[in-house]
């Protein structure tokens, strides 16, 4: 059985569609996560992607002019819902973004800053034991365990950003966004990330933007393909990538968008 | 969809890479009816030909080879380009094995000499085999060029036709033998000729089964093929 038939559906994205000001960005999105695998957003420039990725944790709800409508359910709760607490919310989904941007801080803080911020944890012992834990789940702590005070700026491109991954997962999240992850890195620091991304994905359900058809491929178990602010196709990566149902998928695939 | 890429040097490079195989498949084709011409007239200056030949197809085939290497190496394709090039690395050897099954058939009637077999009948079923394999060959290469998979089903329903056609042959060889015991060094290279011409059948059966894949992304299993013609009796 594939994992696409094994996993459920974690997030439920019904009927949404964004505006900024006059302007929709997404219209109409029905797309299911599944729980415990990698789904690849794919597409063109300015497709929405992701914006889309960014109203799964209300990033977007800091633009004024940006309006969301529609229903996106995370374990059958509508993170839109009013009474909805958007910092317990973001506690439950970390963000990776494109550039890597640790907190001018130490490494052991970078990591250390969300379990304190949430009160989560209250004793020293137990905060040593998440940091070292976090930066083990991101392939980081056999590089950094002897500069743990060092400023986190201090590493490379590479370990930059799994540190910035070491802090999204230091919180327990059940969700991690990547908003193009390795665009700034080197070929061996994008193979490094994208080991820990097929590692992370046993215990975390992952979205990725990514603009490398060839990341989508190689890291993700399902690929949604966006046009011109419609999602055109989801399906199994493999399938996406074989032989996709619609024409316009193909196209980008293929490099005959244009 | 555009059927250009935006990058069209991969375009030039895939047509360079079909052309390459739609030559490949004529000099198959041409290897094919030289041997009908040979079976019928007993030339062994046609099938001395022929084996000499086959060396430029196996040029060929190494040539196509290196491109779709080239190809995967710089382009990473996706989709009906990714199914395209792969699927070349298959044609292209399927047809190199043609080619060599032509030598094997051309070097039997060099060595043999079909004359003293003194099987007419059985001559005459070889060549109306290799009619029929020629038949699928044509109508494979031609949806090959044309980037089509419709004579897939027929392709494989006539391979049945060739496999029956084959085992009566066997079947008339050994009758034979049995009669005319002191022809039998003349009549066993009949029977290789025979296998080679079935086996020919097969690989115009496996270069249908590519283009489905190309032209649909599915492979075409037996059982997809029994699906397809229950779908399709009426």
């Amino acid at each position: 059985m594939n994992d696409s038939l094994k996993n459920k559906s974690l997030i439920k994205c019904s009927d949404v569609n964004v505006y900024y000001a006059d302007q929709q960005a997404l219209f109409n999105i029905n797309l299911d996560i599944k729980e415990k695998e990698v789904t690849s957003l794919i597409g063109p420039s300015g497709c929405g992607k992701s914006t889309f990725l960014r109203c799964i944790n209300r990033m977007n709800d800091v633009i004024d002019i940006c309006k969301v409508e529609g229903s996106i359910k995370i374990d059958n709760q509508n993170i839109y819902d009013p009474e909805v607490d958007v910092v317990e919310l973001r506690s439950r989904i970390g963000m990776v973004f494109q550039k890597p941007n640790p907190f001018p801080k130490s490494v052991y803080d970078n990591v250390a800053y969300g379990p304190k911020l949430h009160g989560r944890i209250l004793h020293q012992s137990d905060l040593d034991s998440k940091v070292q834990e976090s930066l083990e789940r991101a392939g980081l702590w056999a590089e950094v365990k002897d500069r743990l005070q060092e400023p986190g700026t201090s590493l490379s491109g590479g370990q930059q950003q799994r540190l910035c991954i070491a802090r999204a997962i230091a919180i327990d999240p059940s969700v991690i966004l990547m908003d193009e992850p390795c665009s700034a890195l080197d070929p061996i620091a994008t193979a490094k990330i994208e080991e820990l991304i097929d590692e992370l994905k046993s215990k975390y359900t992952i979205t990725i933007v990514t603009h490398s058809m060839q990341q989508a491929a190689r890291v993700s178990q399902r690929t949604a393909f966006f046009h011109l602010g419609k999602l055109i196709e989801v399906g199994d990566t493999e399938k996406i990538f074989r032989s996709p149902e619609h024409e316009q998928t193909e196209a980008y695939v293929t490099g005959r968008y244009g | 969809m555009t059927e250009e890429h935006i990058v069209t040097s991969f375009d030039d490079e895939l047509k360079e890479l079909t052309d390459g195989l739609v030559n490949l498949g004529s000099l198959a084709q041409a290897a094919l009816a030289n041997v009908e011409v040979a079976l019928k007239t007993n030339d062994h200056n046609l099938a001395q030909q022929t084996i000499d030949a086959d060396k430029e197809i196996n040029e060929l085939e190494l040539k196509l080879e290196g491109m779709t290497f080239n190809i995967l190496a710089k382009r990473q394709p996706m989709a009906n380009d990714l199914r395209n090039v792969f699927s070349s690395v298959k044609v292209s050897l399927f047809l190199e094995r043609i080619g060599d099954m032509c030598k094997g058939v051309c070097k039997r009637i060099v060595k043999g000499d079909l004359l003293n077999a003194k099987s007419p009948k059985t001559i005459d079923a070889l060549v109306g085999l290799t009619n029929d394999v020629q038949k699928n060959l044509d109508l494979v290469l031609e949806d090959y060029a044309q980037g089509k998979a419709d004579k897939a089903l027929n392709v494989w329903r006539s391979d049945i036709k060739i496999d029956s056609s084959y085992a009566s042959i066997l079947t008339a060889i050994l009758d034979d033998i049995k009669n005319k015991p002191e022809a039998i060094e003349s009549l066993v290279p009949l029977f290789f000729i025979a296998r080679y011409l079935e086996r020919i059948g097969d690989q115009a059966t496996n270069i249908a089964e590519v283009n489905y894949f190309i032209v649909t992304g599915e492979v075409l299993t037996d059982d997809r093929k029994i699906e397809i013609e229950e779908e399709t009796v009426f």
